[in-house]
């Protein structure tokens, strides 16, 4: 079931299929219900074949970049010198995306199997769950849930009397979207401001605490334990070649129906938008969805006609990201809706690069100014110049975040701006 | 002391709580001793208990003082500097005291679009607070915040270590209601 | 490096280079004489966090503008650094970081040698497109001698960087994030290390300024000379900056072999306080009892006719040059006088964690190897003098001496800089230049013989000692006078044990390392 409405196009796999169910959430409950069943299996097989069959479903990074998740455990060192790490990136913060937390607060054992399955397929010692702050109802879940599994022998030494041991932390962050980005959490998770580094060093050769990681989403991670258990074939059932299985999509704003659903890749956007969440409410048309979390581009309301997959979606201008479309209706406001948004970026950017330090900001400032009616035209040419220097100038992608919405409102409603400046 | 917690959970516990118990010195008591010593035994590096441990003087304390930094710093063979540097990276640690109920009204994009903006407006009305300022009997602090990950359920508020959800500006007397 | 070195061979801006492998595009260009512009980058300074964005170019084959500072040279890489791209983007880093910057050069104390200032003239950019408030930071004090001007800094943060990985001393930081972040230390903990004064020195733009030096000196009202910092034996590598005859300011300036980049506090203070005292202007003889001005011949006549060989002492200076140094032991030679003792003030010992090899050293002279070298030896009293013998000064060794010290010579003569009490009882006074006001040599505490060059104008007729003792030796009927350091110099070299390899034009601005024979009986770290 989604949450918290269900839809007849949704595919409930393991993944969503006990949102809204509180049984899932104690372990006891999650074994009546075939939890850490694939647990055992997997720590009777070589870690290279757990990685094997994860690269042959084509599993894809959940976190937004896409990248395919067995050839990421691939890069990490496959004869350790020392110790190994897995951090899940559970600081879930792209506005619009609110996938991860119903999986950490319905099936968070769910999400320690997977961890720990990853930490063997990558030989990690310790698998650190990084939560964002502000998720302390969840992240309290997700605890308990790792306190009982220690109590029960699945995590700590010698799980279920296999002879590996392997350590499960919890490490809540304290409020810095750019905790989310890779090296960004590693920089927070070892006692840092959260700032992003350059690669390399890559994760896999130098990571946290200088050590091989491998840094995984949620979504990715709490999908692992059914593809272990079902096969790489079992999960192309769903999807296209390249972008295969199912995925949660969290669908905000202006909708009958918003929440999380998990639907087959390759659905088409504007059925999720119309079908799955049922429009915009009060009849009401739509006039711009972004797609994929607010760091894509918008999509007019003619545009939606597009393939919900990391192909697809690129194809239509945009990117599935997250796969959290924040839907607009024609009564919005698109420069102050852009406006909001740039304002996210300013306050979250942390500084260490010019053109992201001073570029959110002042693109900010300007939307506002444009938003009060004191803008002029020559503000439009200077916002498209911004665009272009905030473009692959930094070392994270935080300032080409909003520069994705940002073109794209500026393409693709310039009408707007424009009646704000001459009002 | 609260009961004894599990080391793995010594780095996740909520820390924008409204039942502090003020503390001056963090790690001279039994408590403060062991929950440095579970978040240090998670990590191969002291700093990285850096985090947890400023969230455990906010947890006590409410906020996280220059007191504090410097204890924590002592603690972990940090700087009192570098400690401060980390402190104001990351917005959910107070560096000033604030209200027994910590209000937190997400503004942004997905509930922007659901009368965030209104709804912000009028908790702050209703305290009778300016944002950020601490309401005269100590009890609010209402704050913007950016995405608090809740965007299908907007306007989202977050009280303390609360989720409130589909949050509508009339509600709001009730909510203030429940608290108190 | 072993002959196994690899080196890559790759074209910048039309350029062909060889490098050895690991050399990043930007240290290649410099080797092609093409500077690429940045701040976050320090070559001092270990970490590159390559977050200033300024060096950007353009590399054949990546579809991004990559930062020179971290990218690795490779065989066959084409990389255009002022491509329309690369300009473009660099011309907007400049843009941005103007933003908020209050422009106040005029009245800022890195105008005319900053960073900031010299790359928005050469990208030429008339008018600020931004019309918003700008975020007024204001003014704090980082620690008792330096100021930080928030509205300035860039956040390229080279001073934090400084501070924790040279100096080992966590204590200034970045706060805050994003547009709101600035540097800052702990409140109430004031930057104290020894060598904080190189965050100054590090600041690519008027950041962070001295307090001793705010409103002082516009960079191009002052000169600059090539010296060596007298404060202790390391002999750091510095440029004295100086505005109308006085010592406004002092930075170090690189020298691999001895002091890096960076230089220590107590050399800042020692040389600015280099300005005070009352000073020996004119040569002086006992006439009548009374100590009267004469001219140099006048005075260098009366004395080589009046010295006469003997039992005698001799006290010197581990401050002094070794060419003086070296007429001084001729004089003794000459005089039949033996030995010959220094005092060395003592303090202790600091070292820069992340350069180690700068220590702010126990010694607190500059050439105290040269002193021992030229056979005076190390003594913690001044020397005896034998009642009615012949007492030789040389340099500022009586400052503290007990006014009647030399009361009983017959004859005392004091070639000296400063005036000081003892030296009433002298019988002819000699005036001498400092060491900021000559040329000349120190040889530091490894046997590093590095060269200073002249700084400051000397007060009244105060010449180098090498000077006036050589000509008064010539006055004696022994040599010649000499009347540059040049010859100073060589005649010395060619005469002292340890210096035979080395030549004036040799020493350059690193110096040289005395040969075996001449090596400081201690260890060198």
């Amino acid at each position: 079931m989604g949450y918290p409405y269900s839809h007849d196009l949704e595919v409930n796999t393991l993944l969503s299929r006990h949102f809204g169910d509180e049984k899932a959430r104690t372990l006891e409950g999650w074994k009546e219900l075939g939890g850490y069943a694939t647990l055992p299996r997997a720590l009777e097989m070589e870690p290279g074949a757990i990685t094997e069959v994860v690269k042959e479903s084509g599993l894809r990074g959940r976190g937004g970049a896409g990248f395919p998740t067995g050839v990421k455990w691939s890069f990490m060192p496959q004869e350790p010198t020392g110790p190994h790490y897995l951090c899940c990136n559970a600081d879930e913060s792209e506005p619009g995306a609110f996938k991860d937390r119903e999986i950490l607060r319905w099936v968070p054992h769910l999400l320690i199997e997977g961890c720990l399955i990853a930490a063997r397929a990558i030989r990690a010692e310790h698998v650190y769950i990084y939560v964002r702050g502000e998720f302390f109802p969840f992240s309290r879940i997700v605890t308990d849930a790792v306190v009982e599994a220690y109590e029960a022998g699945y995590v700590g030494e010698n799980i279920l009397g296999s002879g590996w041991n392997c350590d499960v932390t919890v490490h809540i962050g304290a409020g810095a979207y750019i905790a989310g980005e890779e090296t960004g959490l590693m920089s927070s998770l070892m006692g840092g401001r959260a700032e992003p580094w350059i690669k390399p060093p890559f994760p896999a050769q130098a990571g946290v605490f200088g050590r091989p990681t491998t840094v995984n989403n949620v979504e990715t991670l709490a999908a692992v334990p059914m593809i272990v258990a079902e096969g790489a074939d079992w999960y192309r059932q769903w999807g296209t070649e390249k972008s295969p299985g199912t995925k949660l999509w969290c669908c905000s704003g202006h909708l009958v129906r918003p929440g999380t659903y998990e639907l087959p890749m390759g659905i088409a956007l504007k059925d999720v938008i119309y079908d799955v969440c049922g429009g915009a409410p009060n009849g009401k048309k739509i006039k711009a969805v972004i797609p994929g979390g607010s760091s894509t581009a918008m999509l007019t309301a003619d545009e939606l006609d597009c393939e919900g997959t990391y192909e697809g979606m690129a194809e239509a201008g945009s990117a599935l990201g997250t796969a959290s479309p924040i839907v607009m209706d024609e009564d919005t406001n698109i420069v102050r809706a852009m406006r909001r948004i740039a304002q996210f970026y300013a306050h979250e950017s942390c500084g260490q690069c010019v053109q992201c330090r001073e570029g959110t900001s002042w693109t900010a400032q300007l939307l506002h100014r444009i938003e009060r009616g004191e803008g002029s035209l020559s503000d439009i040419d200077t916002l498209y110049h911004l665009c272009e220097q905030m473009t692959g100038r930094t070392i994270c992608p935080l300032a080409d975040s909003v520069v994705f919405p940002l073109r794209s409102s500026l393409d693709k409603f310039r009408d707007e701006y424009e009646a704000l400046i001459r009002c | 002391m609260k009961n004894p917690i599990h080391p793995a959970a010594a780095s996740s516990q909520a820390f924008q709580i409204a039942e502090i118990r003020p503390i001056e010195r963090l790690f001279e008591d039994d408590e403060g001793r062991d929950r440095l010593e579970k978040a240090l035994s998670r990590y191969p590096e002291k700093r990285a208990a850096l985090l947890p441990m400023l969230g455990y003087a906010q947890e006590r304390n409410g906020w996280v003082s220059d007191e504090s930094m410097e204890q924590i710093a002592g603690a972990l063979d940090l700087t009192p500097a570098y400690v401060r540097s980390v402190a104001t990276f990351y917005t959910m640690y107070n560096k000033h005291p604030v209200g027994r109920h910590f209000i937190q009204v997400c503004t942004c994009i997905s509930c922007h679009l659901h009368e965030a903006d209104e709804v912000f407006e009028r908790f702050l009305a209703e305290t009778g607070t300016r944002a950020g300022e601490v309401s005269e009997d100590g009890k609010y602090t209402v704050i913007e915040a950016e995405c608090l990950g809740a965007c299908g359920f907007a306007t989202a508020v977050q009280v303390n270590d609360r989720y409130f959800e589909n949050v509508t500006p009339d509600q709001i007397p009730a909510i203030l209601d429940e608290l108190d | 490096m072993s002959d196994a070195t690899n080196y890559v061979t790759l074209t910048i801006d039309a350029v062909e280079v060889k490098v050895e492998a690991g050399t990043t595009v930007l240290q290649a260009a410099e080797h092609a004489g093409i500077v690429v512009p940045h701040y976050c980058y320090h070559p001092g300074i270990p970490s590159r966090p390559a977050q200033c964005r300024m060096c950007l170019v353009e590399i054949e084959g990546q579809p991004k503008l990559q930062p020179s500072c971290v990218f690795p040279a490779q065989d066959g890489m084409v990389v255009y650094t002022t491509s329309e791209t690369a300009e473009t983007a660099r011309k907007s880093v400049i843009e941005f970081l103007l933003l908020n910057h209050p422009l106040d050069c005029p009245i800022c104390d890195a105008a005319g040698q900053c960073m900031l200032q010299d790359y928005a003239f050469e990208t030429g950019q008339l008018r600020s497109r931004y019309a918003e408030a700008k975020l007024v930071l204001g003014r704090d004090r980082v620690a008792d001698d330096i100021l930080y001007f928030g509205d300035r800094c860039i956040v390229c943060t080279r001073c934090v960087r400084f501070m924790e990985e040279l100096a080992g001393d966590n204590a200034l930081v970045v706060a805050q994030r994003g547009h709101k972040a600035y540097i800052d230390t702990f409140p109430g903990k004031d930057l104290d290390n020894a060598f904080r004064g190189n965050i100054v020195d590090v600041c690519p733009v008027g950041a962070l300024v001295h307090e001793d030096f705010v409103f002082k000196a516009r960079a191009w009202d002052m000169d600059s000379s090539p010296g060596i910092c007298p404060g202790c034996s390391t002999g750091c590598n510095i440029d004295i900056n100086v505005k109308e005859n006085q010592i406004v300011r002092t930075k170090p300036r690189l020298n691999p072999d001895v002091n890096s980049y960076w230089m220590c506090d107590h050399g800042r203070r020692h040389l600015v306080m280099a300005n005070r005292g009352v000073r020996a202007e004119a040569p002086l003889i006992r006439v009548d009892g009374e100590l009267e001005p004469a001219s140099w011949n006048e005075a260098l006549t009366w004395i080589a006719g009046r010295l006469e060989a003997g039992d005698g002492a001799a006290v010197v200076s581990g401050g002094a040059a070794n060419e003086s140094l070296f007429y001084m032991r001729g004089l003794l030679s000459e005089l039949g006088i033996d030995g010959g003792t220094f005092r060395v003030l003592q303090g202790e010992e600091i070292t820069l964690p992340g350069f180690p090899k700068l220590k702010l050293r126990a010694d607190r002279a500059p050439n105290v190897t040269g002193a021992e070298l030229h056979g005076f030896k190390r003594s913690d009293e001044l020397a005896d003098v034998p009642d009615g013998g012949v007492l030789i000064v040389l340099g500022d060794a009586l400052a503290d001496a007990p006014a009647d010290y030399g009361a009983n010579a017959g004859f005392f003569l004091c070639v000296g800089s400063h005036l000081y009490p003892a030296m009433v009882n002298a019988t002819a006074i000699l005036p001498m230049t400092s060491v900021l006001e000559m040329e000349g040599t120190f040889v530091n505490y490894e046997g590093r013989v590095q060269r200073f060059h002249q700084a400051l104008r000397a007060p009244g007729v105060a010449r180098p000692a090498w000077m006036s003792l050589s000509r008064l030796l010539e006055h004696r009927g022994v040599g010649e006078g000499v009347l540059d350091a040049r010859a100073a110099f060589q005649t010395m070299a060619a005469g002292t044990t340890g210096m035979d390899n080395l030549s004036w034009s040799g020493l350059g601005l690193r110096g040289e390392l005395l040969s075996e024979a001449g090596q400081p009986a201690v260890a060198v770290e």
